[in-house]
């Protein structure tokens, strides 16, 4: 079923198109977020200019026409509301045109779903971590398919925390990737550590960071946030692991892009004996072909809605979501 | 030593201490953390697991007797008798669990993990284990953790006994209790622990629809 899917939800305007559970295109155009992070009302603006092209830029990449298209789907929530308004308002536009119905999509489960499909994990515990969201779930069955969450972050995401510190360090793009590299040959200095049970906070870390940010050098303090908070995120992990009695471990979103991450993940899947899987960073970063690809098996399931009845919810929790 | 159980925060082995059964609780290092921090996390929780059991002991709640401490290992009585968890819960065992529990309280001691998996039936009494996730703390919110755990893991007619045995005797019962309620309200927590609101209430709202979390 050739499916486009519409994202929106924070920096990045994506438009991908799966056929078949097969990726055919996936384009997108990111907001440069230089050293001063996003603006909601801006960044919406971006996403509005650049939506036509991008759409464009699938089809073509594709090669196919609109009128090829047999289902759409585009990021329902969570997100910054005036940015979710793009993709909702392009999906529901050509829905009408085409006269074909819509999938609502979970932005944290497309994530999900398409890590699980790349690594062909078939039931594993999942971490989810990106700038809005940090969470550890795992497929729960009643009263309907959805991922339940069974540990996350008590305040702000961690990819959120990652930045706020670069913008604190003054560096440029101020995102987490940057965070990385300076923190490259960094020595551990000591910071706030909370994990409570599954679930973890990052405030009382980036404070402490922040206040560190005068007297220290960036690459220690760089090097010693991101060693305290993916610690906490693997102990939260670990404790899922054994709780659930899982033997598979996937992670995925934004910040599973992170190679340091991805190493510890790595160890403590081996201390568990746990097979570990995740995606290509081009489907890890926002982008449409995951909502695409999500969308498909909603439309097929008949979970699709008609444009006029279209919305967008900011506060979208996965565990809200039906999966198929 | 024979391995008993492992955990995500430390392994369990059998041992003999002077001709007695003993239990080693091992904080193990991880493979995925920095040494330093490794090594801080470890050494900071075993002592203080150490000084929370010493504390509840001083203040007459049933726990394991210590036998040694060291940097990452704490040695302690091997305790014989059924988990709560395992057997038939009784109301009188209830009481008794919410009267250690305000015990600890009113010592400002809060035990992070006190279910019926953590509490061991043994001639008549109740023992509490696993200290690895208190702290010492005054704080109403962390009490009133403490109770909703408890009340996520019984049935509705055995939490009773248990609470109204804890409020008797607690000296903050009012503003645990007011916190408790609270913490039940928050979205958070209503989504993902407390299961199906009142039918009718919020009929429209689909968070009602989603499941308890299993303890």
């Amino acid at each position: 079923m050739l499916t486009l899917g519409l994202e929106s939800s924070a920096h990045t305007f994506g438009a991908g198109i799966v056929d078949d559970g097969k990726v055919l295109a996936n384009a997108k155009a990111m907001y440069d977020i230089g050293a001063g992070g996003m603006v909601p009302s801006k960044v919406a603006e971006f996403h509005a200019l650049n939506a036509a092209g991008v759409i464009r830029d699938a089809l073509d990449k594709a090669g196919i026409t609109l009128r090829d298209l047999e289902g759409i789907g585009y990021t329902r929530g969570p997100g910054l509301g005036p940015c979710l308004q793009v993709a909702q308002l392009s999906a529901r536009t050509l829905a009408h045109r085409l006269g074909l119905g819509v999938a609502m999509v979970n932005h944290c489960v497309a994530h999900i779903e398409i890590a699980k499909h790349a690594s062909g994990l078939k039931d594993p515990i999942v971490l989810y971590v990106s700038g809005g969201n940090s969470q550890i779930l795992k497929l729960a069955g009643k009263p309907f398919r959805h991922y339940r969450v069974i540990g996350e972050t008590l305040d702000i995401g961690i990819g959120n925390m990652l930045d706020s510190l670069a913008r604190k360090l003054c560096l440029n793009p101020a995102w987490g990737s940057t965070v990385a590299k300076t923190a490259e040959g960094g020595n551990y200095i000591e910071l706030p550590y909370t994990v409570k049970g599954m679930d973890f906070s990052f405030t009382g870390l980036l404070t402490r960071a922040e206040e560190l940010a005068a007297k220290m050098s960036p690459k220690d303090i760089c090097f010693s946030v991101q060693e305290t908070s993916f610690a906490m995120l693997c102990e939260a992990l670990e404790r899922a692991l054994l709780l659930t009695n899982s033997k598979e471990l996937c992670v995925c979103g934004g910040v599973a892009q992170s190679t340091r991450l991805r190493s510890m993940l790595t160890s403590l899947a081996r201390e568990n004996k746990a097979r570990f899987g995740y995606v290509e960073n081009e489907f890890n970063a926002d982008n449409g072909a995951m909502v695409a690809f999500t969308a498909e098996r909603m439309l097929l399931h008949g979970a699709s809605t008609s444009p006029e009845n279209c919305d967008i919810m900011q506060r979208y929790r996965a565990e809200e979501a039906a999966v198929f | 030593m024979r391995k008993l159980s492992r955990g995500a925060e430390a392994t369990i082995y059998l041992t003999k201490i002077f001709g007695k059964e003993a239990v080693v609780k091992i904080r193990e290092s991880k493979g995925y953390r920095v040494r330093v921090l490794d090594e801080r996390i470890r050494y900071y929780r075993t002592r203080s697991e150490a000084r929370t059991i010493f504390r509840a002991m001083a203040a007459g709640v049933p726990v394991p007797t210590l036998f040694g401490v060291a940097r990452f290992s704490i040695c302690m009585e091997k305790l014989e008798g059924v988990l709560l968890k395992d057997s038939r819960i009784t109301p009188r065992q209830m009481r008794y669990a919410g009267a250690i529990l305000s015990l600890l309280h009113n010592s400002n001691i809060v035990h992070g993990d006190f279910t019926p998996a953590n509490l061991i039936a043994k001639g008549g009494k109740l023992h509490v284990i696993d200290f690895g996730l208190s702290e010492s703390s005054n704080s109403y919110e962390d009490k009133a953790v403490d109770l909703l755990l408890m009340k996520r893991a019984v049935s509705g007619p055995l939490y009773k006994h248990f609470s109204d045995s804890y409020f008797s005797s607690s000296r903050s019962s009012k503003a645990v209790l007011a916190r408790l309620s609270e913490i039940e309200l928050r979205g958070r927590y209503r989504l993902r622990t407390l299961g199906p609101a009142t039918p009718g209430k919020s009929s429209g709202n689909q968070r009602s629809q989603t499941p308890q979390r299993q303890g």
